[in-house]
């Protein structure tokens, strides 16, 4: 599954950086909230199994925001609700300027949140770390820890899968964090029996080639040109 | 066949100790390896097999730290001021488990990585990495993803990546656990094609005898043999006789027609939305039998393993059970949740130490009891995954591949285990590529478009 088939991932990645920072940019909840569901939507081209846990990420963090920060911050003159005074945070009031201003907060994380969901489900981080001409060994480590999900993920249904298959129920949140220390200790373990086989296949030597690239074509250019463009645009009139 | 000339790699008077260890793991190992010859080592778990591949990549010390004292030369670099990156090109390595060593999420790409790395002109790569991946018999996988592939796909892909370097000397510690019988003897059979030295670590000892110019000997870090392949048939046959290849498992009795413990009737099975795994499947094992489940690679053994323990539901069809089932996953060593290896193992009977010491006693794994289980060499962890399960004595005990890296003597051990087991009344379903391991029935799933019994 690819974002857009043909597009170089470095452009779309770029065009994702864009469009997340469109939504950081934009003052308007509509144009955050629009840039948040286009990405959702993009997101929904991947797997199922694989989409879910960054869909219900996103939506959580966003619904999160839009549902604690109006109660939790003190700004705006039209009272919509009264609440009781609570020491240390004060009056629980929620106002209408305290509302629209959770509203777009939420979308920008949610839209965020998306944008590098797409990047991490949908992009080929083979092509784009090719792509990288400089700080290589940084761009090799973010794809490596991006990969990490899924990677956990799989060790995590191993896991519990064990354990039942010893008889143990692996049930609710307390059964489900036992597994939590033992999934990071494999995943440390991982990453050791990784970094091994990297030094025995020379990664770090100087002199370092690589295979030789696809020239960028002009629907890359222009994916790049009309993300920065959206991104001013947001930050100026949207 | 060996090549006269100058030796490739020379080790001399080499004691090495892992950091925060009380042993060391090799002693005082001496040997030198000729351009072009085949190397099997062999031994038991844990016996410095795998150490000494890192020693002659030098990963150890370099990677590993610890207690480094004598010497390897390798290519003529000294791996004590040589990195193993440096050395890379001249040595490969292929590990123990493909999974953990894959970088990249693309075949090609991941056979292009070493290629990269030692500075392979770009206008070379591909031409290489397609080379490697026919020499292996994996051309096939080349527009494939790394996360798509089986285990023994991937083992070959690691090959690839091994063998586009060009090495002078390649080091290949289990390289066939993965793989089904025939695929095991297709890809030993191309070494002697790469035109490089090898070593291989092989717990499935025939295969590496049947290839090998040379064989090494280990024990407790000790080389106690270092022969031609003749002259180390006759030492192996005399003084360790369940290493010198021939299938040493005594047979198993007629089982006692005990009442049926798993009937499945009709199964079909498919992941999420994918293509059927099993379709029509009907099995049954009775109390007191032992049945193997036996197929290439990808034909559906785990998937109908999982079934059988209840671990998986079928999309139509039925699995029944009478009584508990206990399933070991395969791979059980990277599943560990306790900080001791006698709590990983009493955690299926309530936290009962005393009864885990029984399990721990019947794999021979008490004197470990106090270690982290993550600690132990893969051996000892395929051990201590099989007595986990076992503690809780479940009516139905089901293993997937229970006799991965394990060496013959504990294999031999298991399977004595497993008849009584079974003679007790319980019923056993073992998935397994080894063709050796006892059973009173053999069920074969074949691979078409989907598997059936």
């Amino acid at each position: 599954m690819r974002l857009a088939p043909g597009l170089a991932p470095g452009a779309a990645a770029l065009g994702l950086a864009g469009a997340a920072a469109a939504a950081l940019l934009s003052n308007r909840v509509a144009t955050a909230a629009a840039i948040a569901v286009l990405l959702l939507a993009i997101v929904m081209r991947a797997p199922a199994r694989r989409r879910w846990p960054y869909v219900v990420g996103g939506l959580v963090s966003g619904l999160g925001v839009f549902l604690l920060s109006p109660v939790l911050a003190v700004h705006g003159s039209h009272v919509l609700w009264s609440g009781p005074i609570v020491p240390m945070l004060g009056p629980l009031d929620v106002t209408r300027e305290e509302i629209s201003s959770a509203a777009l907060h939420g979308s920008r994380l949610a839209a965020v949140a998306f944008a590098f969901a797409a990047y991490a489900l949908l992009l080929d981080h083979d092509r784009l770390l090719a792509a990288v001409a400089g700080a290589r060994r940084s761009a090799l480590m973010a794809a490596l820890a991006i990969r990490l999900m899924p990677t956990l993920e799989r060790d995590a249904v191993g896991l519990a899968e064990a354990v039942r298959g010893r008889g143990v129920a692996v049930e609710g949140l307390r059964g489900r964090g036992r597994l939590l220390s033992p999934l990071v200790a494999g995943s440390l373990e991982r990453a050791l029996n990784l970094a091994e086989s990297m030094e025995a296949r020379g990664f770090g030597r100087a002199g370092r080639t690589r295979q030789p690239q696809a020239r960028w074509r002009a629907r890359d250019w222009t994916t790049v040109a009309l993300a920065a463009a959206v991104a001013a645009g947001a930050a100026l009139w949207l | 066949m060996a090549v006269a000339g100058p030796p490739l790699a020379q080790v001399e008077g080499l004691t090495y100790r892992y950091g925060g260890t009380e042993r060391d793991a090799l002693t005082d190992v001496s040997l030198t390896l000729e351009p072009g010859e085949l190397v099997a080592v062999l031994g038991p778990s844990g016996s410095g097999k795998s150490t000494l591949l890192r020693a002659l990549a030098g990963l150890v010390p370099h990677f590993h730290g610890g207690r480094f004292r004598g010497s390897v030369t390798v290519g003529g670099c000294d791996t004590r001021w040589t990195r193993p990156a440096q050395l890379a090109g001249t040595v490969a390595s292929v590990f123990q488990d493909p999974e953990q060593q894959i970088v990249m999420t693309a075949v090609t790409n991941e056979v292009a990585f070493g290629l990269e790395n030692l500075g392979t002109p770009p206008a070379e790569i591909r031409r290489r990495v397609e080379e490697a991946l026919e020499l292996v018999g994996a051309l096939h996988l080349a527009g494939r993803r790394a996360a798509e592939l089986s285990g023994g796909e991937l083992q070959r892909v690691c090959l690839a990546s091994a063998v586009a370097l060009r090495p002078h000397l390649i080091l290949l510690d289990e390289p066939t656990s993965q793989l089904d019988p025939a695929g095991a003897e297709d890809l030993l059979a191309t070494l002697p094609d790469l035109g490089s030295a090898a070593v291989i670590s092989e717990q499935r000892v025939g295969r590496a005898l049947a290839c090998a110019d040379r064989v090494l000997y280990m024990e407790n870090g000790r080389l106690l043999l270092d022969a031609p392949h003749a002259q180390a048939l006759t030492w192996l046959a005399s003084e360790r006789p369940p290493f010198a290849g021939a299938p040493a498992i005594p047979g198993l009795d007629a089982p006692s027609a005990g009442p049926p413990v798993l009937t499945m009737l009709d199964v079909d099975f498919a992941y999420h939305d994918g293509p059927p795994v099993l379709s029509g499947v009907s099995l049954q094992v009775r109390a007191g039998e032992i049945v193997a489940l036996e197929g290439p690679n990808g034909c559906g053994k785990t998937t109908l393993a999982k079934l059988a323990a209840g671990l998986l539901t079928a999309q139509s069809g039925s699995a029944t059970r009478a009584g508990r089932a206990g399933y070991l996953s395969q791979d059980p060593g990277r599943y560990l949740v306790r900080d001791r290896v006698d709590d990983e193992v009493a955690l299926a009977v309530g936290g009962d130490r005393a009864r885990a010491a029984g399990s721990l006693a019947a794999f021979g794994l008490v004197d470990l009891a106090r270690r982290h289980p993550r600690d132990l060499s893969s051996g000892e962890r395929e051990r201590l995954g099989i007595a986990a399960v076992a503690v809780a004595e479940p009516d139905l005990l089901v293993l997937d591949e229970p006799t991965r890296g394990v060496d013959p003597v504990r294999k031999q051990e298991l399977a004595a285990w497993l008849a009584e087991y079974a003679a007790a009344g319980n019923a056993v379903l073992v998935a397994a590529h080894d063709r050796d391991f006892p059973a009173h029935r053999r069920v074969q799933l074949g691979i078409r478009e989907v598997a059936r019994v």
